[in-house]
């Protein structure tokens, strides 16, 4: 996908609204541990914020479950455009190991559109930081018809 | 040790009681037996099988069956004479349908999802598969489009003038995991706080029962991303246990290196999520950057940070090199000078001390009826630690102290968390120098299939007594019923007993005080019946606005 600025997905300094779907809560920790020190995304102005209205991009852990469903519509329609999804982990992703579970429906991609898969169980805050730095630098492509959009390969 | 078979007809552990009579055979059993480890049910022929599992805080367990007809199964509450009852009971009422009559809520449900219809078949009957539950719950979820409106929680006896009843949650900057709380103010004083969990439920001890053994072991590790090892690890204490296999001693001592390891990072963890949590963000980063040193010891020795997948039936998955020992001895001497250094300042700095000490109070006796266990019931002087009275692993071969504090508030258990930590860090070092030799990698994973019985196992998570029961039938490659009780769970009532008297300022460090895990209380869901009267009413559309985004 071409870069053009005028395509940007989101604003330089991503601030980030952190979801949890119903999550086990290991990539959550992930994603609260790339804020501290030793990743440090906050170098490249991302921030978790408290507000959807704040945000840029829904950071999304974990399977979404029947009970969360109505806040996670809720948050995403509060989120400013243009507005990405950031699935981290194999649960958000595509239901992982709770797939198939009666209060499961499964990744976020079968409710919202426009997101960006993040696999890993969970993913290293390493992984989480280098795409967070993508976003800064414009380096991911926008979404194809489908919906979804995939990093592209370095 | 730390796997028991549950052996019926030995009657000085196991009595079989008539529904009838169980308020008074517990009402006996509780003056020597005070500590309620949980209730687990079964879904077994035509009855469901309910186990009342006591502990006496030496390790010794009492347990109490009761058989009810599937039917219109209904038995008296027990949460009159321990607080704590009543939380596993909703857990029960909600997953096999059960009534317990005097209960506190009658018509409140714990567990499920908002869009589970009345009249569907409990989830954890064996007469209904997840297919016909996946099905139901698919057809209601197409009818109606989920309500973004936040339920509140039960009815309310206050009347509107004096009351303010202000939705918690569930998504709340203070709360890392979603999770509901209807606060009932009186000014700025709290008089109430329910809980209503329930958001992260994925049905996990019904998945358990469609995966095999090996399976399901990858499945509970995945119950809460925080003491994954030690869900695995009591999972594979019950499974050895049932099935007669005994791994060597190097694996011993290698699953304990690692369970140790995770507790010195959820230590760390929750210290410095305290000091976010009362605005000293210097802490925070301190301490989480010195975790990254054990995280990194942890990827070394199970290649993975978080779900380690390091266990397995009958040993552990890799064996570790003396190198890597040589390297961990290091790293945790490393780590003990920095945490030491960390923990010697901010402990000390007044403002913290000032914001937490004598907030969120509660005695003994308030933390025995709720059933709390870990740091939490420590705090208070009780020294029940599931590694010192039902020995597992490697630990009756290291020494260390049980941390006691004298009295349960915010500042009392993070000392205890503190000093825990450093006899962690002791223990790590006795395992390393005692490291025995040997290959604790089993031949071949276990495919197996189970024989009849029934075994549990406890473990000490960082958060507290974890308690598994696992039920086999020969014959069968998967587990017939796993029972998980998670530590959140009991100590989530006494979060919101010692919430009340305090102001909503307070909110954030006393919930958070227990070192919650939502992930792991909400295999089974709660659900409050909305028909049920509220007497405050509140506009539909406040709690959006109120809940959501805005920090209180
Ligand atoms: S991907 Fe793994 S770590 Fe992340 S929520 Fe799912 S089970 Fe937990």
């Amino acid at each position: 996908m071409e870069k053009n600025s005028s395509l940007r997905l989101v604003r330089r300094s991503p601030w980030l609204f952190h979801f949890n779907s119903g999550g086990c809560n290991g990539c959550d920790i992930e994603v609260v541990a790339s804020l501290t020190p030793k990743y440090d995304v906050e170098r490249l102005g991302a921030i978790l914020t408290s507000s959807p209205k704040h945000a840029d991009i829904l950071v999304v852990t974990g399977p979404v479950t029947r009970q969360t469903l109505g806040s996670l519509r809720m948050i995403y329609d509060q989120i400013p455009e243009p507005k990405v999804v950031l699935a981290i982990g194999t649960c958000a992703c595509s239901g992982g190991v709770f797939r198939g579970g009666y209060n499961v429906i499964g990744g976020v991609d079968k409710v919202l559109k426009n997101v960006i898969c993040i696999p890993g169980c969970p993913p290293n805050p390493r992984m989480i930081y280098s795409i967070i730095k993508k976003f800064y630098e414009n380096q991911l492509g926008g979404a194809d018809e489908n919906g979804s959009s995939k990093p592209e390969k370095e | 040790m730390g796997a028991v078979s549950l052996k019926r007809n030995d009657s000085s552990s196991v009595l079989t009681v008539f529904p009838e009579s169980l308020p008074e055979t517990v009402r006996a059993v509780i003056s020597s037996y005070p500590h309620l480890v949980g209730i687990t049910a079964t879904h077994v022929a035509n009855s469901i099988e309910l186990i009342y599992s006591f502990d006496n805080w030496k390790g010794e367990m009492k347990h109490l069956l009761v058989s009810l007809p599937e039917k219109g199964a209904a038995v008296e509450s027990i949460s009159s004479q321990i607080r704590g009852a009543y939380i596993y009971e909703m857990e029960i009422r909600d997953m096999f349908g059960v009534s317990f009559i005097g209960h506190p809520l009658p018509n409140a449900k714990l567990l499920l999802p908002e869009s589970y219809p009345q009249g569907a078949p409990p989830p954890l009957l064996k007469t209904v598969s997840l297919e016909q539950l996946m099905q139901i719950l698919n057809e209601v979820q197409m009818q109606e489009p989920p309500s973004s409106v936040i339920p509140i929680t039960g009815s309310s006896r206050y009347s509107v003038e004096s009351i303010v009843i202000l939705p918690f949650g569930p998504y709340h900057p203070a709360l890392k995991e979603p999770e509901h709380f209807a606060i009932a103010l009186e000014g700025e004083k709290i008089v109430e706080a329910r809980p209503r969990i329930g958001y992260v439920h994925r049905g996990i001890e019904k998945l358990a029962e469609t995966r095999s053994f090996l399976q399901t072991l990858f499945l509970v590790e995945r119950v809460c991303g925080i003491c994954s090892f030690h869900h695995s690890w009591t999972y594979t204490l019950a499974v050895e246990n049932l099935l007669g296999i005994s791994p060597n001693k190097k694996a011993e001592f290698l699953r304990t290196l690692v369970a140790e390891l995770e507790r010195i990072h959820s230590h760390s963890l929750w210290i410095g999520l305290l000091g976010y949590w009362v605005g000293f963000d210097s802490m925070f980063m301190w301490l989480w950057s010195a975790r990254e040193r054990i995280m990194k010891l942890l990827e070394m020795i199970a290649g993975n940070r978080v779900n380690k997948s390091f266990i397995t039936i009958g040993g552990v998955r890799y064996d570790v090199s003396d190198e890597k020992l040589k390297v961990v001895k290091r790293e945790i001497s490393e780590f003990e000078k920095e945490f030491r250094r960390i923990t010697e300042e901010v402990m000390s700095y007044g403002p913290l001390e000032e914001r937490t000490r004598g907030i969120g109070i509660y005695h003994a006796d308030t933390a025995i009826s709720s059933g709390a266990v870990g740091p939490v019931l420590r705090a208070t002087g009780v020294p029940y630690d599931i590694r010192k009275v039902e020995p597992y692993g490697a630990y009756p071969e290291v020494s260390f102290d049980v941390v006691t504090g004298n009295r349960g508030d915010v500042l009392t258990i993070a000392e205890v968390r503190v000093k825990e930590t450093f006899e962690s860090i002791g223990i790590i070092q006795q395992l390393v120098e005692k490291m025995p030799s040997g290959n604790p990698v089993p031949s071949a994973f276990f495919m197996g299939t189970s024989k009849d019985g029934e075994a549990f196992a406890r473990t000490e998570p960082p958060r507290g007594e974890l308690y598994y029961y696992i039920r086999g039938k020969v014959g069968m490659r998967n587990p017939y019923r796993v029972k998980i009780r998670t530590p959140t769970l009991p100590n989530l009532v006494l979060a919101s007993e010692a919430i009340k008297g305090y102001t909503l300022s307070d909110v954030p460090l006393i919930l958070t005080m227990i070192d919650p895990c939502f992930s792991c209380e909400d295999r089974a869901i709660v659900y409050i019946n909305r028909k049920e009267p509220f007497i405050v009413k509140l506009p539909r559309a406040a709690p959006q606005g109120i809940g959501l985004g805005c920090s209180l």
